[in-house]
């Protein structure tokens, strides 16, 4: 009890002794929102980074009710989709912030009006079980009927990155939703989220699935039994965009916040955590086909925050709602 | 005051109560209030359209359904084991009871993400196991748990221990005597369980099916770790999946499932009363030898059956756990090549944050049990001697922080306490929030058992030490705490467990610096670490047996009962 209480005031002291604070929220696993929150910290010495960590639906919950309790807390997000973002933009919780470093990216990976900046890319493709006899190529050959019953992939019902996987790949203009409901024929199963996809495929359960690349390239490096694919027809991508919110109580530090992750050493940092760096002229990390090499699918997160509800109606319907 | 005068009561008690009424309600229905006005409010007006869209729609229908389903058959399995252990081990001459029931209470110590988790690697088509016995299925073999049948064996292990301590505090009150005397009536052995020991033994029975209900009613481990992949939801994975939602009504809509979760539970509770208000008798207290029933040439076969069993839900799964926590990466086979200690090594020693969960843990878990035995021990009794309306609704109402998924709960404090009223103060962001809704979600798991053991007690005893004199204090400590403190440190037993394994309350209440051990072990398995996961999972399991064990040691300084593995 004596060091609870010993702990309770030292949370006390440590969040009132700083003048400077800026309170980040983001659904960076554990030790790579740590290296981040380091080396800002080391780069702005005397601002103190309070941060939290949580998937996006637990943090976007625990925001929602800081807002509806009219005191929200973050200053600045780094979570995982532009859509969420988008979606916030638009009712005004987000401020506009034009970062000079955005120059040296792609003008499709940051808002227009500087309400958000992407910082990596996250590319969705295909994992397999490496006990399997044939590996596949392409999207398309998951509609093999060899693979009846075999395939997992999360649900956009669940998982925001899975959601946009689904407005990408519908909005292909060749494979479209008529694929989505191939693959519902061939009894694909789309529940969860990008974890229980990949302990599916890393167990054996369902040996081919659709999931993040990070989740498999790094457990492949580590001896689990998968391989990952580019599918020759491209990747769709969730960008992990950093946002500074209107209600931020320190700006000025969000503002270098911003900067730094999308600065030429914040972009090595993300390099160095094993992600594709959103920055243009960046290498990728081991495991990764060049850069060149990986095609990425058209996506605009406008248009896919406009149909996020006709789309999970409509792939509620294809694959049965849960 | 609400209170009327009854006889026997007096002015202190009455004070004591509301003084008391009040505190325990501040501290678990305000929260619960605040967020079922988020449901009927829109704009900070009155109104119900939400509210029925949520209630007419297939899905919030079919959850329901399921939710019914699961946490019913669920309460049923943990009644059928749990009871037989209690009853064996309680009334007859067993041998290693207290080995048998400590190993009995370990599949509760472990978050039921683990379980399930552990579960799922000892059978499916990955698992170590039946692949070294060379009967794993086939790649792609569906995973026998992704079912409804695979949600109701896991939620009935996982709650056994309720059925069992409960009822184990009831039957040890049950003095040899009246058993003897019945014998000596002619009473046979059958008769002796149906007409004596099961009607005194039944406010407790009662007691723990209600609990267990609630809990399984309100569990999100379970049913999202095995219910997702099967397609299968049930209210609270409805409630995660509406959470990911992107739209600004989600909290309401929340909101209204939540008081879907809250009806359900109220009634289940009602109906327990209904049953368990026709049987009422009292016992003078457990001072006299507990029973022992000699089960002559049935004993080898029972004991045989029950650490089947034992093995059956703890040692299996636990090895499940073992073997994915000694593995490089998830889905690498165990073998003497493979076998590491670098994720023990990792969370243990590497994340600093580790440390300061489990120092946050214990504190937590050890405040929370202490201040509920202060708050329900002279609660119980008081609503017990002076009944009240106010008192009757409180009963009615206690379980509804324990029945909300720990979600729901955790948005409800973070609506109600953000904000102080009248200051600027928040205790958002500290411990102190993670604490107060410990307290109003386990106050309904300390308040039971009291309240069972306390309604057994002879009201005669009060009686007689309140004409010679003795002031309300006095009366507390001389005679209802001695008497009562079985249960209570029963109740306190499992609220501590409960507690120090708690996952989804403070999943969303931590911040940096109060990291709890369930917030870890979540944030590891969520961000793709489940081998480390399952690392600090086991060591948790490591210290609370250590705990136990430290507890059993000091057990001559304990009252006689109060240690639920303890002969």
């Amino acid at each position: 009890m004596k060091s609870f209480l010993t702990a309770a005031a030292l949370a006390c002291v440590s969040t009132a002794s700083f003048a400077d604070t800026l309170t980040l929220y983001t659904s960076q696993p554990n030790a790579d929102a740590q290296k981040t929150v380091d080396a800002f910290m080391a780069a702005n010495p005397g601002t103190e980074v309070a941060w939290v960590r949580d998937g996006t639906t637990k943090l976007m919950a625990r925001l929602r009710a800081e807002i509806e309790a009219g005191n929200p807390q973050p200053d600045v997000l780094l979570i995982a989709d532009t859509v969420t973002l988008e979606g916030m933009a638009q009712e005004g919780l987000l401020a506009a912030y034009q970062s000079p470093e955005a120059t040296a990216y792609d003008p499709a990976l940051y808002s227009a009006a500087g309400f958000y900046h992407s910082t990596k890319l996250i590319t969705t493709g295909i994992v397999y079980n490496t006990g399997v006899e044939t590996a596949p190529t392409s999207w398309a050959d998951l509609n093999d009927a060899a693979l009846k019953g075999q395939i997992a992939m999360p649900s956009p019902l669940y998982s925001g990155a899975a959601l946009i996987h689904l407005a990408t790949l519908t909005g292909d203009k060749d494979l479209g939703w008529d694929y989505y409901s191939d693959l519902a024929a061939n009894e694909a199963r789309a529940k969860g989220g990008n974890g229980g996809t990949f302990k599916a495929v890393a167990a054996g359960e369902k040996p081919y699935g659709m999931v993040v690349d990070f989740l498999a390239i790094r457990n492949q490096a580590k001896g689990s039994p998968v391989e990952f694919v580019f599918p020759k027809e491209g990747v769709s991508y969730v960008t992990e965009p950093v946002a500074i919110l209107s209600s931020a109580k320190n700006t000025d530090a969000a503002q270098r916040f911003v900067d730094f992750v999308l600065s030429q050493k914040g972009q090595d940092l993300v390099l160095e955590m094993g992600y594709i760096p959103a920055r243009n002229d960046m290498g990728v990390p081991a495991g990764f086909p060049a850069r060149a090499d990986i095609k990425l699918m058209d996506f605009d997160p406008v248009v896919a925050l406009q149909n996020a509800e006709a789309n999970k109606a409509k792939f509620a319907e294809i694959f049965g709602a849960n | 005051m609400f209170m009327p005068q009854t006889a026997g009561g007096s002015r202190s008690e009455h004070r004591l109560l509301s003084f008391i009424l009040f505190v325990a309600i501040a501290l678990t229905l305000t929260p619960v209030v605040r967020l079922f006005v988020e449901g009927v409010t829109i704009d900070d007006r009155l109104n119900l359209s939400l509210f029925s869209d949520v209630l007419t729609q297939g899905q919030t229908q079919l959850a329901l359904k399921h939710s019914l389903i699961t946490a019913g058959f669920g309460t049923l399995v943990s009644l059928l084991i749990g009871s037989a252990f209690a009853f064996l081990v309680a009334l007859t001459d067993l041998r290693a009871k207290t080995t048998l029931v400590f190993c009995l209470m370990i599949p509760m110590m472990i978050p039921p993400q683990i379980t399930a988790l552990s579960w799922t690697q000892i059978m499916g088509p990955s698992s170590v196991l039946l692949k070294t016995l060379g009967v794993a299925p086939a790649m792609g073999a569906p995973q026998p748990l992704y079912s409804q049948g695979g949600i109701i064996l896991l939620l009935g292990i996982q709650h056994t221990a309720i059925i069992f301590l409960t009822l184990r505090a009831g039957l040890r009150a049950i003095p040899q005597d009246v058993v003897e005397a019945a014998r000596i009536s002619g009473a046979s052995g059958l008769r002796v369980w149906w007409q004596i020991i099961l009607p005194l033994c039944l406010p407790s029975l009662a007691a723990g099916i209600a609990i267990t209900f609630v809990t399984a009613l309100g569990n999100f481990g379970i049913p999202a770790m095995l219910g997702i992949p099967a397609g299968y939801s049930t209210l609270p994975t409805l409630i995660y999946q509406r959470l990911s939602g992107l739209s600004s009504t989600v909290l309401a809509e929340v909101a209204v499932l939540a008081m879907v979760i809250g009806c359900v539970a109220i009634c289940g509770i009602l109906l327990q009363r209904f049953f368990q208000s026709r049987q009422r008798v009292h016992l003078v207290g457990s001072t006299s030898r507990p029973l022992a029933m000699p089960l002559g040439r049935a004993r080898l076969p029972v004991e045989i059956c029950l650490w089947l069993i034992v093995c059956a839900i703890l040692v299996l799964p636990m090895l499940g756990l073992i073997a994915t926590s000694l593995v490089p990466a998830y889905g690498v086979p165990l073998s003497f090549e493979t076998v590491t200690l670098a994720s023990w090594h990792e969370a243990l020693f590497r994340q600093p944050s580790t440390a300061r969960a489990f120092v946050n843990s214990l504190g937590l878990a050890g405040g929370a049990a202490l201040v509920l035995v202060l708050i329900c021990l002279p609660l119980a009794w008081l609503m017990e001697r002076t009944p009240s309306r106010l008192g009757r609704l409180f009963d009615a109402l206690v379980d509804l922080p324990y029945a909300l998924p720990g979600v729901v709960l955790a948005i409800a404090m973070i609506l109600l306490l953000i904000n102080l009223p009248f200051t600027d103060a928040t205790l958002y962001g500290t411990i102190w929030i993670i604490f107060l809704a410990y307290l109003a979600r386990f106050l309904v798991v300390m308040f039971r058992p009291i309240q069972a053991s306390i309604r057994q007690l002879d009201p005669a005893m009060n009686e007689a030490a309140q004409s010679v004199g003795a002031t309300l204090f006095q009366r507390l400590r001389l005679i209802i705490l001695p008497l009562s403190a079985p249960a209570a440190a029963a109740g306190a037993i499992l609220v501590f467990l409960t507690a120090f394994n708690e996952l989804t309350v403070s999943a969303l209440l931590w911040s940096s610096g109060t990291e709890t051990l369930g917030v870890m072990i979540f944030n590891l398995d969520d961000s793709g670490e489940t081998v480390m996961a399952s690392a600090l999972a086991m060591t948790i399991v490591l210290v609370v047996m250590g705990l136990m064990a430290g507890l059993q040691i000091s057990a001559r300084h304990l009252p006689k009962g109060s240690l639920p593995w303890q002969t």
